[in-house]
């Protein structure tokens, strides 16, 4: 058996330092459990993909998310009482926001949770919040939650979704007689998309001349331009999200695609514009649920802006962040109608509300609390267009919301 | 547990004999040490998915640490269990109980099919056909939506009460899952111990160390090897069992490759060939991950810089390291 020197020696670990770095590793898990919030005070948990390739989107939705509580609070809070946030990065996984939607509700113990920013991370979000009957606002885009599988009282959806949006871009830019091609993400969210185009086609008479999938997170897309190209389409629907949408853009106009047809996203993300640049987005028609430039022609988005700035040192905020806003904002004004959080009154009061927030008049619809609201159709300006640097979009149309722009209850398998 | 004695001093007779007690007891002492994990660690959530972690990697152990085969593919099995568990409650409306068993046999009888094709190849070849055959499974459960959710993952078999002894038991509050789940841990720790203390046990120690000598003496390693792949994707596959239960979804994700990347590296920083190094690896990542993410959106370099010190400077883990350090524990481990 060697002595304790050699053994020094060949580990470099001492007693001391083995006690010094368990105390500290004991001190670390204590951490946690120190410095709870007081227990009168409303907690909104907030899990979202800080960490990812959402992670443009998710910050903004947290500054805006932070805002809505910072306004309610400086007016004294939700009924007498502090509303807290707590964002949590749920690193676009959804086993990981199960975890963390589980921990939020078992040890932090929130009287409701708003966030995600994936279709499949906010369905488990979903799963966990309705066993334990804990309010939920989701604010990213999905058509199964609103579907009655998924569907419980505590699920609310603020986002808009891809059924509302498609259908707005498609009434703008397809007409009867004209062909269609799709260039579609390969997940969820782009099958989602291509279904509601094509529902919102046949019912205008344009016709489909070919769907080509493309995997997730692709970066090359040249060898599918030749064959878009050669449908011939007078329309080009490209379905995907984050950054697939700025590169397949960027590469269809280096095809020169643009000349041929007019290219057309469900979704046309102020990030990736940003991120891209006005030349190669110029023309490029989608929708939207926010655009700053909106302030112009309606009080609320105005005043939004001007909260928005004042909190972040005159920057503007975004179409994903605007859903932070809302989705925590028109929760803590139920809660504030229903004088605290008893979970049963605020879903009365939420179902009944008429909130505008935003950018105009929302509610939640009964049946499957989907926010009945506007839809904005944007096109990107070409770079000589633009007024000034967050000049980036010429608003098309804003349809104002009805619940006729959404499947009707019985298609979604509600009770009617 | 047994610091006093590392000092000048030579080893006192009581303390080498109570260290051998515990290491003969080692089933016992681990579920004692698991047993109080809901209450050292921040959240229950998080003890639940030391415990989950902790047995896919323990099953991943078998293979690894004692066999000396790298798979890549481990996600497969740790899937399966957790895709089988939910059908089988969702879908075709068996009780928990039957679902479990249903779904390890079945992700028995997948680890004999990899283990079949993938145990014919060695070395890097063996990482490469696993991590294959694996992905396949994923396209597959990515494909099959109408069965297994495709992207949006398995949903709607959530267990909110579980029947035991007559008794209906709250399986949504987070003490009472932790130990009903740590029953079904065990059981899984219990088969493992019983493994490695067999015959079996010593020979495929014997193959990861001299695979020659041992066919040399007789013994079928083809034949070993494609057992301990079963015996391990099964022990895995009780971590899917356990984390379908726990969760209430089975997310896509559970099959992906980061998801094996994942099980490899909990097994290094916890220490290969240590019955409990699994256990410590999964603690010590996932606490390090929880931890650290809610101090800065930037935990990603703080995790990596702390699993890099561990690799250069404790190649043995940290449960292998610190058994090391225990002049008591060198002779028997």
């Amino acid at each position: 058996m060697p002595n304790y020197e050699t053994r020094l020696r060949r580990t470099g670990i001492s007693r001391r330092t083995a006690l010094m770095g368990m105390s500290a590793g004991v001190a670390t898990l204590a951490m946690p459990r120190l410095g709870r919030a007081a227990d009168d005070t409303i907690r909104i948990g907030f899990p979202t993909p800080l960490t990812g390739p959402f992670a443009a989107e998710a910050r903004d939705q947290v500054k805006c998310a932070e805002l809505a509580v910072k306004l309610v609070n400086d007016k004294g809070g939700v009924a007498g009482r502090k509303v807290e946030l707590l964002v949590r990065d749920d690193k676009l996984n959804a086993g990981e926001a199960a975890t963390r939607t589980l921990e939020l509700i078992e040890k932090d113990k929130v009287h409701a949770i708003v966030g995600a920013l994936s279709s499949a991370v906010q369905l488990a979000v979903n799963e966990v919040t309705r066993a334990r009957g804990v309010i939920y606002v989701s604010i990213s885009q999905s058509d199964t939650i609103n579907e009655v599988k998924d569907f419980s009282k505590y699920t609310f959806h603020e986002a808009l979704n891809p059924h509302m949006t498609t259908a707005a871009v498609a009434r703008q830019t397809i007409k009867k007689g004209m062909k269609v091609a799709h260039l579609v993400a390969d997940y969820a969210y782009g099958h989602e998309m291509l279904r509601g185009f094509k529902r919102a086609q046949t019912a205008i008479g344009a016709e489909s001349v070919g769907e080509i999938l493309h995997p997730f997170g692709a970066a090359d897309y040249s060898t599918f331009m030749p064959r878009l190209m050669s449908l011939r389409p007078d329309v080009l629907c490209i379905s995907n999200f984050g950054r697939d949408q700025a590169n397949a853009i960027k590469q269809a106009v280096d095809f020169g695609i643009k000349q041929q047809m007019k290219i057309v996203v469900p979704v046309i993300l102020h990030n990736q514009r940003l991120a891209v640049g006005p030349d190669v987005f110029e023309g490029v028609v989608g929708g939207a649920n926010y655009y700053w430039g909106l302030e112009t022609q309606n009080k609320t988005a105005a005043e939004f802006n001007k909260a928005f700035r004042a909190a972040n040192g005159g920057a503007i905020p975004t179409d994903y962040g605007a859903y932070g806003y809302s989705g925590v904002g028109s929760l803590l004004q139920a809660m504030q109608a229903a004088g605290g959080t008893d979970t049963d009154k605020v879903i009365a009061v939420l179902e009944g509300l008429q909130y505008d927030l935003t950018k105009g008049p929302q509610h939640y619809r009964k049946c499957d609390h989907q926010s009945v609201q506007s839809v904005l159709v944007l096109e990107s300006k070409k770079k000589s267009a633009m007024a000034s640097e967050n000049d980036l979009f010429a608003i098309v149309a804003s349809d104002p919301g009805a619940d006729e722009m959404l499947r009707s209850c019985g298609e979604l398998g509600h009770a009617t | 547990m047994t610091v006093h004695s590392t000092g000048e001093a030579p080893p006192l007779p009581q303390a080498q004999r109570l260290f051998a007690l515990l290491a003969d007891h080692r089933v016992l002492v681990s579920l004692v040490a698991l047993a109080l994990l809901p209450w050292l660690l921040p959240s229950k959530a998080l003890a639940v998915n030391v415990l989950i972690y902790g047995v896919v990697v323990m099953g991943y152990n078998l293979l690894f640490g004692y066999t000396g085969l790298l798979s890549f593919g481990h996600a497969a099995f740790f899937g399966t269990g957790a895709y089988l568990t939910g059908i089988a409650i969702g879908r075709w409306g068996l009780p928990w109980f039957a679902a479990v068993p249903l779904a390890i046999a079945a992700s028995m009888a997948l680890a004999a099919l990899i283990g079949t094709i993938s145990t014919r190849t060695r070395g890097i070849y063996f990482s490469m056909v696993t991590l294959a055959l694996a992905q396949l499974v994923y396209y597959v459960a990515l494909q099959a939506s109408s069965f297994t959710g495709g992207e949006n993952g398995l949903r709607g078999f959530t267990v909110d009460h579980i029947g035991l002894f007559g008794a209906q038991v709250n399986f949504l509050d987070p003490v009472n899952k932790y130990y009903v789940l740590m029953v079904l841990a065990a059981i899984a720790i219990w088969v493992q111990s019983r493994i490695l203390n067999s015959p079996f046990g010593a020979v495929i120690e014997a193959i990861r160390e001299n695979e020659q000598r041992a066919r040399a003496c007789g013994y079928d390693v083809e034949r070993c090897k494609l057992i301990v792949f079963m015996l391990s994707g099964a022990i895995s596959a009780v971590g899917g069992c356990m984390s379908a239960l726990h969760l209430s979804i089975v997310p896509l994700d559970i099959l992906h490759y980061q998801t094996s990347g994942m099980i490899v590296m909990m097994v290094l920083l916890g220490g290969a060939r240590s019955f409990f190094g699994p256990f410590v690896g999964a603690a010590v990542f996932l606490i390090l991950e929880d931890v650290v993410s809610l101090w800065t959106p930037h935990w990603q370099i703080v995790v990596g810089a702390i699993f890099v010190v561990f690799v250069l400077f404790l190649p043995k883990g940290i449960w292998g390291t610190f058994l090391d350090v225990l002049p008591l524990a060198r002779q028997r481990r």
